[in-house]
């Protein structure tokens, strides 16, 4: 148990690690962008009609604390980070926590999910992929898994779109209806955004799907291959006993290993899918801060949170792996 | 009958010299021959990577707005015919189309096909100028005696979107290959050098490797991309971006690089050759990196089509290329206008050849993984 116990330390540490240097690539581009936070607010108060002069930016630059050297802010930044705080964004004058808030954990509840239904699909299709001998089941299933490949998500979501507009007349974009869009959290809001959150989670499943049966179908082929199935069949195990009990068992260590990647190829997908359903949630702020508003302040802490949560992930996969694997339990406790 | 049998014993002794003394190239070759999606796939790659590279010659039009045709925006696709109710024609033709806007039309713009103004396809006519190879052409492989063709219809500029596909696919592939090239030299390094040396070179080179890879690529080279100086010009762009894509891809890469490193480096040979005086560099290059070339060259090509797909979602956003360089991404940045939904449909027709260009890579890079892999018989 003491020994578990420093296997999660271990394990903790070095995801705080992780997140430090994150936070210092993080922090480097966001520097390495011409300009700073004061020159940008300031030119926007500029085209407000307020003269503003080189003192001015000067000053400016002191109250934000831009002018000490970068090591320094870095720290301060990062200290700041892992308290959840993020400082003020450049351009709106608002906290960045409160101004992410919920919208962050809709971004995430929804990515998790696409996850979790890409997962649901692929582990019994792979399965059954690998094991068929059926040429027409696995070349339609492989066909299927390039075409979420080769389709990405941003295309599919416009072919969604101009199949609903033509159909229903609906767009089925955005994630309220117009008279939830600023409600509190209720249940018919959350029966409302249930209704138009399916389909961002299907759209940033669909690659993800085709990515995990793909790899669910190489491992398990892999694993079905080896002696220890053939005694096991030799043994009399059969069937979806078989199955499950032995390769099944060993293919999805792997997997559950590289879910933080899958869900890093998510976020990669989240923001551009924001932009073609105007969903109003951490992904859009992104493109919004980025494209728009020059907002590095703002842009920074989002990155920063996605990168948080994979690291998160990574650690609670780690974790649930040695609790699951015996090979890597023994390996922990000796 | 003892004849057949010893003419079948030679025969198969050598096959299996031909099998036994058989470079790597040529059993992956073999292995790969058998496949017939991927060598479909191969074909298709084959001819769409030579279309893109001939495009200025094979489409009628420059796909700039040098090209445009100002009397036919947003038009709908000509497929030229050989007959119709006026009659057969052995050469293909299309109709005439004429715009009018005016007070009786209520100032929109009103097409009319007139079916009996035929015009010809003609083969190898002069048009727009163009540069292929560094040396300078006008002729192109096809056009019409009249006006313009535009298989694909045109773009609210009077665009042609075919001539603009092709030299669309040109664009991604360049991009592709610079950003794999980029990547591949990367991964080549920190992870030649992460493996070979072992240690805590390796931990340190593969605790920042997996930093790298835990932060969402797309969003953070959105960061980048973003801030672009806006007065760049369209090349100096487009070698950004291709760039950026380099630096999204080499984790993955290095880190297969080092996982091979590390298993072959304890092998004799390499031992073998550090006894006689060596140097690293000298091993990694002339002993360990030929070991693995297949593999690479696998990784390379099923990495591919994401650089492309990726570039594809950066100029989509309009973080990535602009508009005089012709990229899918650069064509689809209008198509979430409703207008564009519901009336111009054919601006998807582009989407239809980069499905295909990145399913030829994936069939192949499966093919070759497969073929690339030796124990892949064995297995089957």
């Amino acid at each position: 148990m003491l020994l578990f116990a420093r296997f999660v330390a271990i394990r903790a540490s070095l995801a705080v690690l992780t997140l430090v240097i994150v936070s210092f690539i993080v922090f480097s581009l966001m520097e390495m962008v011409p300009g700073d936070c004061a020159e940008r607010y300031l030119a926007f108060k500029n085209t407000q009609g307020s003269m503003i002069s080189i003192a001015d930016i000067d000053v400016e630059r002191v109250r934000l604390g831009l002018d000490k050297p970068f090591m320094v802010r870095w720290v301060t930044w990062i200290t700041n980070a892992f308290q959840g705080d993020f400082g003020e964004s450049c351009i709106l004058r608002l906290n960045i926590s409160r101004l992410l808030g919920e919208k962050f954990w809709i971004s995430l509840g929804i990515s998790l999910t696409a996850l979790a239904f890409a997962y649901a699909i692929a582990i019994p299709v792979g399965i059954i992929s690998a094991t068929s001998k059926s040429a027409v089941l696995n070349n339609s299933l492989r066909l299927v898994s390039y075409m979420g490949l080769a389709l990405p998500n941003f295309l599919l979501a416009l072919m969604i779109m101009l199949f609903s507009t033509v159909v229903f007349g609906d767009s089925l974009t955005g994630l309220f209806s117009k008279e939830f869009r600023d409600a509190a959290w209720s249940y018919d809001r959350v029966i409302d955004f249930l209704s138009r959150a399916w389909l961002p989670v299907f759209i940033l499943g669909w690659s993800a799907t085709a990515f995990a049966i793909q790899t669910v179908r190489a491992l398990m082929s892999d694993e079905i291959g080896k002696l220890y199935v053939t005694a096991a069949a030799a043994r009399g195990v059969s069937g979806r006993r078989l199955l499950w009990r032995y390769p099944a068992r060993h293919a999805l260590g792997p997997i559950i290993n590289s879910l933080g990647f899958d869900l890093n190829r998510i976020f990669n997908e989240l923001p551009i899918i924001a932009l073609i359903l105007t969903l109003t949630e951490a992904g859009s702020l992104l493109i919004e801060s980025l494209a728009r508003s020059n907002d590095q302040q703002l842009a920074g802490a989002i990155i920063f949170l996605l990168t948080a949560s994979i690291v998160a992930l990574n650690f609670l996969t780690d974790i649930l792996l040695a609790i699951t694997d015996p090979r890597v339990r023994r390996s922990i406790l000796g | 009958m003892t004849d057949t049998t010893n003419v079948d014993a030679t025969v198969d002794q050598k096959l299996k010299e031909a099998y036994f003394t058989a470079s790597q190239g040529q059993l992956i070759w073999t292995r790969f021959k058998k496949q017939k999606a991927a060598m479909v796939g191969a074909w298709v790659l084959i001819f769409l990577i030579l279309s893109g590279l001939f495009a200025p010659f094979l489409t009628p039009y420059d796909p700039t707005i040098a090209g445009r045709d100002k009397d036919y925006q947003n038009g709908a696709p000509e497929i030229p015919k050989f007959w119709d109710e006026n009659g057969f024609s052995a050469r293909p033709f299309i109709y005439t189309v004429s715009r009018v806007r005016s007070i009786e039309t209520n100032f929109r713009w009103v097409t009319t096909v007139d079916r009996t103004a035929r015009r010809y396809v003609v083969l190898f006519p002069k048009g727009d100028k163009y540069k292929l190879f560094g040396m300078r052409f006008q002729t192109h492989l096809f056009g019409v005696d009249s006006g313009k063709i535009h298989l694909f219809g045109t773009d609210s500029a009077g665009k042609d979107i075919f001539s603009r596909t092709f030299h669309a696919i040109n664009t991604s592939l360049a991009v592709g290959t610079i950003g794999v090239f980029i990547a591949f030299v990367m991964a080549l390094i920190i992870g030649g050098v992460s493996g070979y040396y072992g240690g805590w070179i390796d931990s340190i080179l593969q605790m920042i490797t997996d930093a790298v890879r835990t932060v969402p690529a797309i969003p953070l080279f959105m960061a980048l991309a973003a801030f672009i100086p806006s007065e760049w010009s369209a090349e100096a762009r487009f070698f950004f971006i291709s760039i950026i894509l380099g630096f999204i891809g080499w984790p993955t890469l290095a880190r297969r690089v080092r996982t091979h490193l590390l298993t072959e480096r304890n092998q004799e040979y390499v031992l073998a050759a550090q006894l006689c005086g060596a140097s690293a560099p000298h091993i990694i290059r002339k002993h360990l990196l030929p070991s693995f070339t297949s593999y690479i060259i696998v990784d390379l090509v099923i990495s591919f089509p994401y650089m492309v797909l990726s570039e594809t979602a950066l100029s989509f956003i309009g973080l990535g290329l602009k508009d005089p360089v012709n990229s899918l991404g650069v064509m689809l940045q209008n198509v979430t206008k409703a207008d564009v939904l519901l009336n111009y449909q054919w601006y998807f027709i582009p989407v239809i050849f980069f499905i295909v260009l990145v399913l030829a890579f994936v069939f192949v890079g499966d093919g070759l993984r497969d073929a690339a892999d030796p124990y892949g018989d064995a297995k089957r």
